[in-house]
């Protein structure tokens, strides 16, 4: 039973909806504040860049923001205004940096109708008042009192109906405001009113202009000198005050943001659909406008909010791609670009669909999200993992193993770095600039490869070649003493910790040595049967310096087995099975539970439970980590064990619970690793990649990690097949060349892997991808793509025509199989009992798949089913489909084998406005609607009556706040037999803004845990606004 | 409607305003249903029809043969026409069989805002009655001096549970269902009470019962009938000037209809009040002013003998008025007609908007109740497999008797 359901955001919003500039946090700072949707995040400007003070939750959606500073205030207070009608205005306490809420209210009415071009709020130059419009007819004024507290808000009634914008003016005795609006004939004009506070009424402005161009949408107030404002229409920008009116034409366009650059009002960023960014200015000659011009800049990401920071350093906020710190040039660039984007912001949404795959089949699920609108869309792939953050990296090929090492023993940090290549080791060390550079330690033998190296106790320094181990001082850097290999051998693997040394020459042979002061005394020597692959002798007992155990690794018979120290006595033998040696071994332990991890040559990962006393191995384990050998090495961070798996999938295995978890490194191919914690880098890891050295430290574990392909258009579907290793997006590129908006829509095929176009199929014109499901059909072995379309024409309100297209992936091309036209849109495609079904309009419609006397295939349609308003999203789950309608919230219905028919089963009766469904199991159904919630419904089998029968009951309701467009079953987290997180099902979903959440299905009793917790968080803390 | 859905997944329409579109949208394309019918109870003309305020589900219907039904609109009964057309039969009708019933014509027929536990009838048999959905019987009555014309119930009141009554007589009163007897006497009118304002929207300030009686007050002070006068004579009515001293200021004449006012119905957002006269007009109230906006509503021919019920949509953007034997969608701010249904064979008393599911319901004298619905392609409805079929049967639908 799924319904007790716990709701988890595992990405935060990142699309930026609000900005501005000013000085919050003190008089002398100047700041950056970002609105994203429910969140608020302040940063500071200082030289280096953005950097980040806070980021809080708001309990709400953000529909307005605004700085002002009060008289007399030296630093400036926030206002927030949420969707829901409430506000607060929020001050920086600077001694505990925190944020204060100063006032807070709710300014709903309870007559009137919500503004159809959403909620306005702003707040007088001269702060004497705050205006909102938030119904239509409506202005609600708060006004501030002469200490700049706010006073009792009241309403006035505003004749325009239709508002487009309200800003105040500059510079008038009486706050006045300007209103852009659009009469019952489509014309648009502005008019001013002057609000006056006691009579609680507006008086009629200084000016008013009507019959503006038809697309004025935005309206920009001129601070004084100047005065006035300027409309920005689509074809036209028009300043308007008193006693001027400039007009001058543009390239159509629609402009979305503007941004100030001087105090004084002079120069204007404008920002349009297409992300182009403009400067307009008002050429004036002292307080007399004489003009407006304007010029192109460059492109940015489609702009919902410009702020002009500071020395021609600009916020480009974005809803639609990624967010953008960029800098305005004097000098064009060779593309004759004045900007120069410095820093990109990951903006994931709006999601407006995903997919989860596990591309590198190792439980660990990734989401594909169709990413971004028009120009800015793209493919985002997010998994969990580990993030690098590289500090530096040099050029160095063919590294074949790297050792950290101290110059004392009681040295905290690490000095030397010892880069072993094929014929030669090179050692690196931190000079007094904290730079890395080549030094060298006499006593090593830089000539041949290195096997091993290791600090060992009474200052000294560990180096094991080919043919000998050399003992140095690490003071004064000179050979102590040595241990040749018997001629004729060589010295194949080697390991050492602070007082021991094992090693394995060719024949079998294992060799322990201790380590004394400035000696090296040979213990034992035991002869194995076979050659030795690897050797561990981590000290993980009692007694860091030395190991009572020794693992080893062997050829032949590809067992690990376990000696006791010093006596190299067999204690166990475990054979791994298989064909492939292992190729390192690790003894480690983790929340105090020791450990075997023995890697193998194909990228497989055995973990045992090991009993230190006596040796044994028990609880065997087998993951997948990667194709390529695996090198197993510890790190710490934040004082915690982990063990890094070098390989061509990196990866991190760590202990939560007790329980060993795997997390992937968002790197590519590495082939060694060693811990490097010098002075300069701490915690840092040094990481040899194919041609490279890179020193990074290694960020939290638990994180999502985002990689981004740029598609250049919008993707609205996507689809992954197994069989063919491709993604199928249906997606929508944007003409620009003209002024009417051209749409061309393609079905393209990707590989999983690179990412790259492999094949292309246009759409006709007017034809829209609505719908791709990649499926196979009964009676066919193939992996079909089968993609529902829409013939979308300006005169129908609803589409009559459409078709169902069935590709097949040959030779990495699409290839049409099949096509069924249809009689409307095909909202959504199911694989359904080894059928197709479609939603088509109202209906829904199942499709088979028919082999043809000619040995051709079509789609032939079986039954159907009507009763919706217009099916949207589907989902299906045996002979059991999930619909949720436009408006109709949630309907079942049962697909009869008998009959060959669908019927209804059941219906949910709420007026839910869905805008996602999912099955969580056979009984409860998971919908998202309209109004940003998420609810559950049950069916009702074992109710008494017809009427009971036929009720979805709703089981679970919940505020996201977020518009959710998909649910996908799957997860974030890699899913091993051995977690009980494997356990709980899941469904991902993706939302408007960018957010990625995960609901779950927990257990009756964990779910009254966490709702008791939740409960008493919200006594405890206490949220910013309320 | 693809581009809109494609719009509000990346978030450039907001989901309120694509709700919204797509109300409007299906409203223009309202038309007779070709998939929903109701089976009407009723063996008389039909008066008074509400669907309940919490489910959206069950539609209340009053007739003139002392009838009143409940039908579900959202299930149906049965289908016919091959499983296109849906029939929606009555759940139960309590009429004159019914030992508590009205003896004569139900004018009004109101739920219980609520929930849908409990009805309330009034009668021209002098009698208001509250009915149990659940048992069908009645759980009170209140003895009106004279034949009830209208009943309401406010949606928003939390404090009170009162009735609204407009009878015969000149006063209206309000009837307290917790106590059973009345608590407010409101006098104003001079004629009988043919409308009371269906109190079917949130009322400012309606914290006390004061407030909320003089806003009733108010509206039905526009009902001051004239019948029982010369219908042509200027119904100046002293008390509505006394009421209204807005009005009198703002507005010459006190006058709100040269006729006896047959309809009322405020706005969605409660700004604004429509009223319908014997005049044959419609009219546009600011309701806070209490101006006449003087929305000059196309012209057309409203029955005078009884009252009307109309309807507005959801964004209040079209009135719907049952002009005879049609009913017009007025445009509420230009005034223009935006659409005709036909389809009564008498005149229409009443209407009523379901804004959940966009459907118009109308009943008329001809003893029907009509679903008008947005249109559904027929094309889509018919499988390419048996459509020939389907056809005939949808053709044969078309025939009523």
């Amino acid at each position: 039973m799924s319904s007790w359901n716990y709701a988890v955001t595992a990405h935060k919003p990142t699309n930026v909806t609000h900005s501005c500039v000013g000085n919050f946090t003190s008089p002398h700072e100047l700041n950056l504040i970002i609105a994203k949707c429910t969140r608020i995040e302040i940063h500071l400007l200082t030289p280096q860049g953005l950097q980040a003070m806070v980021d809080v939750p708001i309990y709400g959606r953000i529909a307005t923001v605004e700085l002002f500073r009060p008289y007399g205030e030296a630093q400036d207070f926030l206002f927030i205004a949420t969707e829901r009608y409430k506000f607060c205005v929020l001050q920086w306490d600077a001694e505990t940096s925190d944020l204060i809420t100063r006032a807070m209210g709710d300014v709903s009415d309870r007559i009137g109708r919500p503004t159809d071009n959403g909620q306005i709020g702003i707040i007088d130059p001269d702060c004497r008042l705050i205006g909102l419009h938030l119904y239509d007819g409506l202005f609600k004024v708060i006004p501030f009192d002469n200490r700049g507290q706010l006073k009792e808000a009241f309403n006035i009634r505003l004749e325009e109906l239709q508002v487009l914008d309200i800003k105040f003016l500059y510079g008038c005795s009486k706050p006045t405001i300007v209103v852009l609006y659009q009469d019952s004939k489509d014309a648009r004009h502005v008019k001013t009113y002057e609000v006056a506070l006691k009579e609680k009424d507006f008086v009629e402005g200084p000016w008013s202009q009507n019959n503006l161009d038809n697309g004025a949408g935005l309206i920009i107030p001129v601070p004084m000198p100047l005065g006035g404002v300027i409309i920005i229409g689509e074809e036209t920008i028009v300043y308007c005050s008193a006693t001027a009116f400039k007009a001058i034409p543009t390239r159509p366009s629609i402009t979305r943001a503007y941004g100030r650059v001087d105090a004084d009002g002079s120069r204007y960023l404008l920002s349009d659909h297409a992300g182009l960014l403009h400067l307009l200015v008002i050429t004036h000659e002292k307080e007399r406008v004489t003009g407006l011009k304007i010029e192109l800049l460059g492109e940015t990401s489609i702009a919902s909010t410009i702020s002009y920071l500071d020395n021609a350093f600009v916020f480009v906020g974005s809803n639609y791609g990624d967010s953008q710190l960029i800098k305005l040039n004097l000098q064009p660039d060779a593309k004759g670009s004045y900007v120069e984007v410095l820093e990109r912001y990951v903006n994931l949404g709006p999601i407006v669909d995903f997919c989860v795959v596990d591309l590198e089949r190792q439980g660990q699920g990734q989401v594909v999200t169709c990413s971004g609108a028009y120009k800015d869309g793209s493919l985002r792939i997010v998994r969990n993992g580990i993030g690098i953050n590289e500090q530096a990296s040099v050029e160095l090929q063919g590294i074949k193993g790297m050792w950290s090492l101290r110059s004392s023993t009681d040295d905290l940090y690490d000095t030397f770095l010892v880069v072993s290549f094929i014929s030669e080791t090179r050692i690196l060390a931190m000079n007094s600039d904290d730079e890395l550079e080549e030094t060298e330690i006499e006593g090593f033998d830089s000539q041949v490869q290195t096997l091993f190296c290791h600090d060992a106790v009474h200052n000294q320094l560990l180096q094991v070649t080919a043919s000998s181990v050399r003992l140095v001082n690490s003071t004064s850097r000179d050979l102590c003493h040595d241990w040749k290999a018997p001629s004729g051998f060589s010295v194949n693997v080697a390991t050492a910790n602070a007082t021991q040394v094992l090693l394995a020459t060719g024949g079998g042979h294992l060799v322990y040595l201790d380590i004394g002061d400035g000696v090296l005394t040979e213990v034992k020597h035991a002869q194995l049967e076979y050659e030795v692959s690897c050797l561990d002798i981590n000290p993980i007992g009692e007694n860091s310096n030395s190991s009572q155990l020794a693992a080893v690794g062997m050829w032949t018979d590809m067992s690990v087995r376990i000696f006791s120290l010093p006596g190299l006595d067999l204690i166990t033998k475990e054979h791994l099975g298989g064909e492939v040696i292992p190729r390192s071994v690790l003894l480690c332990a983790f929340e105090g539970v020791s450990y075997l991890l023995c890697a193998l040559g194909d990228g497989h990962l055995f973990n045992f439970l090991l009993n230190l006393s006596t040796g044994e191995l028990s609880d065997r384990k087998k993951v997948s980590l990667g194709t390529q050998p695996i090198t197993l090495r510890t790190f710490s961070s934040k004082n915690t064990t982990h063990v890094f798996a070098a390989s061509d999938r990196p990866t991190v295995i760590y202990s939560s619970n007790k329980k060993l978890l795997y997390s992937n490194v968002n790197l590519k191919e590495v082939s060694h690793m060693c811990p490097f914690n010098s002075a300069a880098f701490p915690d840092s890891l040094a990481i040899a990649k194919e041609d490279e050295l890179t020193i990074g430290t290694i960020d939290d574990i638990q994180k999502l990690h985002i990689r981004t392909i740029p598609l250049g258009e919008q993707p609205r579907r996507i689809a992954h097949q197994e069989q063919s290793r491709t993604f199928a997006i249906c997606c929508m590129k944007y003409g620009q060349s003209s002024t009417e908006e051209s749409e061309m829509h393609f079905v393209r095929l990707l590989d999983d892997q690179t990412f790259e176009f492999i094949s292309t199929y246009p759409l006709d014109t007017y034809e829209y991808g609505c719908s791709i499901l990649s499926c196979t059909f009964a009676d066919d072995s193939n992996s079909y793509y089968c993609l529902g379309t829409a013939y979308v024409l300006q005169e129908e309100s609803e589409p009559s025509k459409g078709r169902i297209l069935v590709f097949a992936v040959e030779d990495g091309k699409l290839q049409l199989i099949a096509e069924k036209e249809t009689k409307g849109a095909v909202y959504s495609l199911n694989a359904f009992n080894g059928k197709l079904l479609a939603a088509i309009n109202q209906k829904m419609q199942l499709y088979k798949w028919m082999l043809r006397d000619d040995g051709s295939r079509e789609l032939q349609s079986e039954c159907g089913h009507h009763g919706h308003i217009i099916a949207l999203y589907v989902q299906t789950r045996g002979d059991f489909i999930v619909v949720g309608d436009l408006m109709k919230s949630i309907n079942l219905l049962i697909y009869k084998h008998e009959e060959g028919a669908i019927e209804e089963r059941a219906r949910d009766h709420n007026a839910n406005w869905m805008t996602a469904v999912e099955i969580l199991d056979d009984d409860v159904y998971l919908g998202a609607e309209n109004n940003f919630n998420i609810f559950t419904v049950r069916k009702n089998s074992e109710g008494a009556t017809d009427e009971e029968r036929g009720r979805l009951e709703v089981v679970g309701e919940y505020h996201l706040g977020e518009f959710i467009n998909r649910f996908r079953h799957g997860s974030l987290v890699m899913r091993l037999p051995d977690s009980d997180v494997g356990q709980i099902p899941t469904v991902i979903y993706g939302t408007v803004n960018g957010v990625i959440g995960v609901i779950a299905s927990l257990p009756h009793e964990q779910y009254l845990f966490l709702e008791k917790l939740q409960s008493n968080l919200v006594k405890v803390i206490k949220g910013v606004g309320v | 409607m693809w581009k809109q859905v494609g719009e509000r997944e990346v978030g450039k329409l907001k989901p309120h305003s694509f709700a919204n579109r797509i109300k409007s949208n299906r409203i223009s394309s309202l038309q007779l249903s070709n998939h929903k019918e109701i089976v009407s109870a009723h063996r008389g003309a039909v008066n008074s029809l509400q669907v309940d305020l919490t489910d959206g589900r069950y539609l209340l219907a009053g007739a003139s043969d002392g009838s009143a039904a409940v039908y579900d609109i959202q299930c149906a009964a049965r289908y016919e026409g091959g499983g296109l057309v849906a029939k929606h039969e009555s759940i139960f009708v309590v009429d004159k069989q019914h030992e508590q019933g009205h003896k004569y014509a139900v004018s009004s027929a109101v739920w219980y805002p609520i929930d849908t536990g409990l009805f309330v009838t009034g009668s021209f048999d002098h009698y208001v009655n509250v009915w149990d959905t659940n048992t069908t019987q009645v759980v009170m009555n209140f003895k009106m001096p004279g034949k009830v014309y209208r009943t309401a119930m406010s949606s928003v009141a939390k404090s009170h549970m009162l009735i609204a009554t407009g009878t015969e007589d000149v006063q209206v009163r309000l009837c307290d269902i917790a106590s059973g007897a009345f608590t407010h006497t409101l006098s104003g009118h001079r004629g009988k009470m043919m409308v009371s304002g269906s109190t079917s929207n949130s009322i400012p300030g309606s914290q006390s019962s004061f407030p909320k009686a003089r806003m009733l007050h108010k509206k039905a002070a526009y009902g001051n009938g004239t019948k029982h006068t010369s219908t042509t004579h200027k119904n100046k009515g002293s008390t509505s000037q006394r009421l209204h001293p807005g009005m009198l200021s703002s507005h010459d004449r006190a006058t709100a209809h040269y006729g006896a006012v047959i309809g009322l119905k405020v706005c969605e957002d409660s700004m604004y009040l429509l009223s319908a006269g014997s005049d044959s007009r419609l009219r546009l109230w600011d309701i806070e002013s209490g101006c006449n906006t003087l929305v000059n509503f196309e012209a057309t021919r409203l029955q005078t003998s009884k009252g009307i019920q109309l309807a507005v949509t959801q964004g209040s953007s079209l009135v719907f008025v049952p002009c005879m034997s049609a009913v017009k969608a007025f445009d509420v701010w230009s005034g223009r007609t935006f659409l005709t249904f036909r389809g009564h064979y008498e005149n229409v008393n009443c209407c009523w908007f379901s804004s959940q599911d966009q459907e118009l319901y109308t009943g008329s004298n001809d003893r029907q109740i009509l679903v008008w619905s947005p249109s559904r392609s027929v094309h889509a409805e018919v499988d390419e497999r048996g459509g020939e079929a389907l056809m005939s049967t949808s053709d044969q639908d078309n025939w009523s008797d």
